[in-house]
C-alpha cells in the first residue's frame, strides 16, 4: 500500500500523526503533515485507514 | 442597480429552502438536536430571513465544502469600507460598530497567510509540546488551591486559569496579570447587551486593551520573546500594520486562547462526571483512549459553534446558487452531529473511528491553535482523573451559558470529591516561579529558535 499527503489540501489538523505516528511527521514549523515513506509499513495498514478516513480536510489518500 | 423580475422569481428560486434559524435563543441550545435533525434532513443549506437575511449550512458535506471553497468566500471585515464592504466572521455583525477587525480570522489571503505564516512557529505541534511542564506545574497549583478541601469548581478554579496563563506566557506578556484579562474576556461571550452587566464587562474590556496596549509599547521597545513580539515585528508587503490591526490580532489569539478551552473543559468533565463507568474506563486506558475521546469531546460539544463568511462571487456549490455579497453561517457544530459521517451522532463514543469533525474549522482558517486546545485540555483532565477520581459534579450549582449561538460553554461547574493531600506551592507563588522560567529559558520564543522542552525543577 502506499499513502500520499496532498499538501494543497492539508491544513495541519495533525490527526493523521496521531493516529499513524510512525507513517506521518508533522513539520515542526507549521504542523502540516508530510509522509515519512511512501510505501506503507507492513502492519500499518490499517492506522493509515484509519487515518484517511479521520483527515477533516480528506487530504490523504492510499494506493493499493 | 434595479432589480428586475427576474432576479426575483430567481431569488425565489434559489431561496426556495428556508429555515427560520436563530442560534441566539435559548431555544435553539434546548432544541439543537431536534433542529440540527431537520434542517440536515430537509435544508443542509437554508436560506434563513433573520439577522438581515443568511444562508446556513448544516449538512457536514455542505459545510465541507462551502469551508473548503476559498476562491468564493470572504472572511473580510472591512470596516473602514476601503474594499467591498464585507462584514466579517459574526452573524449579526456586533451592534457595537467595532474599530478593531478579528485579526487574520476576518483577512483572506495573501495577507491572511502571511500572518498565519509569522504565527505557526510559536503555534505548531513541535512549540506546543515544549509547554506541557508549564500547562502541568500550573494545573497542579490550580488543582493543590482546593484539593484539602474537597471542593472545586471546574470552570472559576481551573478551566478558566490554565489556558489564560499558559496563553499569556506564550505571547509573552506577565502571566500574574491572567485576570486582567480572563474576566473580560469570558463575561464577553454570555453577558448580554443592555444590562447593567454589559456596562461593567465593556470597562473591563477597556482595561484589558489598555492593558494590552502598553504590553505592545513595551515589547516594542524592549523586546521579549513571544507572540506579541511576532505581531509587532511582522512586516506584510514591507510594511508593520497600524496598531489597530495589531491590537485584533493580538485579541484574536487571546479570544481564541481562552473561552474556548475553557467551555471544553468544563463540558467534557461534567459528561465525565454524568457517566463515571466511562471515566474510569477513559482513566484506565488513557495510554489508547485519551487521543480519540478529545477528538470526540471536540465533535460532540463544538466549543466554537460556527463562522459567517461572506460570498465573493457568484457560485453554485453543494447545490446552491449563491450571490456575491450574501452571508452564510457554517455551522460547524450542527455538521459535527450529521449521521451519513458519524455514526449514532448525539451519542459520545470515546473510541469513535473516522471522526473528522469540523470543531477546528475546515479549510485555510482552520484553527491555528488547536495544538494549545488540545494539549491543554488533555493536561487538565488526566490531572483531574488522577486526583479527583470520583469528583461529583453538582448540578444545583452548574451555570450553562444561557445561549450557545458563538460558544457552548459554562459559567459555573461546582464539584466535591474526596480531598487529597496537596503537591505543592499554592497558584500565586507557582506563577511566579513560571514567570521566572519563562524569562530565564526563554520558552516563548518560536520552535526555530529554540527546541528544548521547559525545565521545572521541584
Ligand atoms: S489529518 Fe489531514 S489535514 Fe491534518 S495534518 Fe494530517 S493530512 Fe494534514
Amino acid at each position: 500500500m502506499k499513502v500520499r499527503v496532498d499538501s494543497e489540501r492539508c491544513q495541519g489538523h495533525t490527526l493523521c500523526a496521531m493516529i499513524a505516528p510512525e507513517v506521518f511527521r508533522l513539520r515542526e514549523i507549521d504542523g502540516h503533515s508530510e509522509v515519512i515513506d511512501e510505501e506503507v509499513p507492513a502492519g500499518q495498514e490499517t492506522q493509515v485507514i484509519e487515518a484517511v478516513n479521520s483527515c477533516p480536510e480528506r487530504a490523504i489518500s492510499t494506493i493499493d | 442597480m434595479p432589480v428586475s423580475t427576474e432576479d426575483v422569481v430567481n431569488d425565489d428560486e434559489r431561496k426556495s429552502n428556508r429555515y427560520h434559524f436563530d442560534r441566539h435563543t435559548p431555544e435553539y441550545r434546548r432544541k439543537f438536536e431536534e433542529i440540527t435533525e431537520e434542517m440536515q434532513g430537509r435544508c443542509p443549506v437554508a436560506w434563513s430571513d433573520t439577522y438581515g437575511g443568511h444562508w446556513v449550512a448544516s449538512g457536514h458535506r455542505e459545510v465541507f465544502d462551502l469551508a473548503r471553497s476559498a476562491e468564493y468566500l470572504s472572511n473580510d471585515n472591512d470596516l473602514k469600507g476601503e474594499r467591498r464592504g464585507y462584514k466579517g466572521i459574526s452573524i449579526p455583525t456586533p451592534e457595537r460598530m467595532s474599530t478593531v477587525r478579528g485579526g487574520f480570522l476576518e483577512m483572506d489571503p495573501p495577507e491572511q497567510r502571511y500572518w498565519r505564516q509569522a504565527l505557526n512557529p510559536y503555534l505548531s505541534p513541535a512549540a506546543v509540546s515544549r509547554w506541557i511542564p508549564v500547562i502541568d506545574e500550573v494545573t497542579r497549583a490550580c488543582l493543590d488551591e482546593r484539593i484539602e478541601s474537597g471542593r472545586i469548581d471546574f470552570v472559576d478554579d481551573l478551566a478558566n486559569i490554565v489556558p489564560a496563563v499558559l496563553t499569556l506566557a506564550m505571547m509573552g506578556i506577565p502571566v500574574k496579570d491572567w485576570t486582567v484579562y480572563n474576566e473580560p474576556v469570558h463575561a464577553a461571550v454570555y453577558t448580554r447587551p443592555n444590562t447593567p452587566e454589559a456596562v461593567r464587562v465593556a470597562q473591563l474590556h477597556q482595561e484589558m486593551g489598555r492593558h494590552l496596549y502598553g504590553q505592545m509599547a513595551e515589547i516594542r521597545a524592549n523586546p521579549r520573546p513571544g507572540l506579541v513580539n511576532a505581531v509587532v515585528t511582522t512586516e506584510i508587503n514591507g510594511q508593520i500594520a497600524d496598531d489597530m490591526e495589531l491590537l485584533g490580532i493580538l485579541s484574536l489569539i487571546i479570544g481564541g486562547g481562552f473561552d474556548t478551552t475553557t467551555a471544553l473543559t468544563a463540558r467534557s468533565l461534567e459528561w465525565l462526571s454524568d457517566n463515571p463507568a466511562e471515566r474510569e474506563h477513559l482513566s484506565r486506558e488513557r495510554d489508547t483512549l485519551l487521543n480519540p475521546a478529545t477528538e470526540e469531546f471536540l465533535r460532540f460539544f463544538t466549543p466554537a459553534v460556527g463562522d459567517g463568511r461572506t460570498i465573493s462571487a457568484d457560485c453554485e456549490i453543494a447545490g446552491t446558487r449563491f450571490k456575491e455579497g450574501e452571508r452564510l453561517w457554517l455551522s460547524w457544530a450542527m455538521a459535527n452531529r450529521d449521521p451519513s459521517v458519524f455514526p449514532d451522532p448525539n451519542k459520545v463514543d470515546l473510541a469513535r473511528k473516522g471522526n473528522r469533525h469540523a470543531s477546528f474549522g475546515l479549510g485555510i482558517h482552520r484553527c491555528i491553535g488547536s495544538n494549545v486546545a488540545r494539549t491543554v485540555f488533555k493536561r487538565m483532565v488526566v490531572q483531574v482523573l488522577d486526583r479527583m477520581p470520583d469528583y461529583k459534579c453538582d448540578p444545583e450549582g452548574t451555570v450553562h451559558y444561557d445561549t450557545v449561538g458563538v460558544i457552548n460553554g459554562m459559567r459555573h461547574l461546582p464539584a466535591t470529591f474526596t480531598p487529597g493531600p496537596r503537591l505543592g506551592a499554592g497558584l500565586e507563588e507557582t506563577l511566579e516561579k513560571v514567570q521566572q522560567i519563562c524569562d530565564e529559558q526563554r520558552l516563548a520564543e518560536p520552535v526555530t529558535v529554540r527546541k528544548a522542552q521547559a525545565k521545572i525543577s521541584g
